[in-house]
């Protein structure tokens, strides 16, 4: 009998997402979708003895209430939603044993903004353009949960180890409601007057409810623009944000008019706005976590430090961080 | 009769009407019944419901329209 689970409630959004998303396609304007928090997500699938990588679900905000049809290991990491199995707490970061029938809920979250339910096997999806990763807003490789729906999982190992991830391995949240997030300047922070430049790395910057997995926006200080920007090839556009349309990196400042957005996994891959900072990979998680209101600060690191930081992460994300419960 | 303070499971911007320019779901004094839209919360870009976990009388909102709200904070009062 094939494995599966029901959702009996779908929560907010919840997708499935798998790594590395769905490479390949940007110049046709598909963005690579994927985990927003890729740590949270594949400590998940380490704990349930998957892929790290693995297909699996992301909660938004408000988690599901899924019926289990097949005995599994499960995972529930990121956020706390205060995840139960048929009514009693479960741990998060700890490999939770559950068996065919049983119900896996997850209330709203309590500290950040996303969390990840990982279940051994993995989720079976069928594959679009290469990724079961789910780009909901336009239905590539799927949409989000609903009541009723059946998805399919893998053949898990018989493999029953129950682990956990020790607390001083996994990402820590804010506790102030406030984020120090890794940037780089560039790659149009020349468009920017030099003052405005370091502002941005000095100044805080509030987070609106209007952001979501294709961008998270920022409410701040004015921007003001150089020469380059102002005194430009009529080409680019009217705006001093204007310019003539490029590719968009994953993690850039977009600057549209006077609102940074962040683009994030769901974002466009090109545009005629400027992107006058990026931020490092390895503080994605970090986009992925903050809450509406909350505050983010961004601190100027270059790219050998941005290098280091995501080869620390990698390390995080790696079966030798698990320990046994 | 019990006072009762709903409660906002998600983030976001409360909204006590479901078009700029309609009126509010509900006014003071109006029958709240189980289920019945509260509020809309402005989240990712989606407008999400709050509906009623308790019936009574509705007594007013706590947040102003179009403010802030965090999770688990209280947004309106029903008499029950």
């Amino acid at each position: 009998m094939s494995r599966s689970f029901v959702t009996l409630k779908p929560g907010l959004q919840t997708c499935v997402q798998e790594l590395p998303g769905r490479i390949g396609f940007l110049e046709q304007g598909f963005p690579l979708s994927g985990p927003f928090d890729s740590w949270s997500f594949r400590q998940a699938n380490l704990l349930v003895g998957n892929d790290r990588d693995a297909a699996a679900l992301e909660c938004q905000f408000v988690g599901p209430t899924l019926k289990l049809d097949a005995d599994c290991l499960v995972a529930v990491t990121g956020g706390d939603m205060r995840p139960t199995l048929d009514g009693s707490p479960i741990p998060m970061w700890t490999t939770v044993a559950a068996a065919a029938g049983q119900e896996l809920a997850l209330g709203a979250a309590m500290t950040g903004a996303r969390a990840y339910i990982a279940i051994s096997g993995g989720i079976a999806t069928e594959p679009v353009l290469g990724s079961r990763a789910v780009f909901h807003q336009a239905g590539v490789g799927g949409r989000a949960l609903v009541p009723g729906k059946v998805t399919p999982l893998g053949d898990a190992t018989a493999d029953r180890t129950v682990w956990t991830i020790p607390e001083e391995s996994r990402p820590e949240f804010s506790r102030d409601k406030t984020w120090v997030v890794e940037a780089l300047a560039g790659p149009n922070d020349d468009w920017l007057s030099p003052d405005t430049v370091q502002t941005f790395f000095s100044s805080d910057w509030r987070v609106q409810a209007k952001s979501s997995r294709t961008g998270i926006r920022l409410t701040g200080p004015e921007f003001a623009f150089s020469e380059r920007a102002t005194n430009k090839n009529a080409d680019h556009g009217q705006d001093p944000s204007n310019i003539i349309d490029h590719g968009y990196p994953m993690g850039a400042v977009n600057l549209a008019g006077q609102t940074p957005i962040i683009l994030v996994n769901d974002a466009p891959s090109t545009g005629g706005f400027i992107n006058p900072f990026t931020v490092a990979s390895a503080a994605f998680w970090k986009l992925a976590q903050a809450k509406p209101g909350e505050v983010l600060r961004f601190r100027r690191v270059d790219r050998d430090e941005a290098g280091v930081l995501r080869a620390a992460l990698d390390m995080l994300t790696r079966p030798e961080v698990l320990q046994r419960a | 009769m019990a006072i009762h303070k709903a409660e906002s499971p998600l983030p976001g911007l409360l909204y006590h009407k479901p078009e700029p320019d309609a009126q509010p779901f509900k006014a003071p004094g109006d029958a709240v019944a189980l289920g019945d839209t509260l509020a809309l919360i402005e989240v990712m870009k989606s407008f999400m419901p709050l509906e009623a976990e308790t019936a009574g009388t509705f007594k007013g909102y706590l947040i102003d329209d179009g403010e802030h709200i965090d999770a688990g904070d209280h947004f309106c009062e029903i008499e029950g």
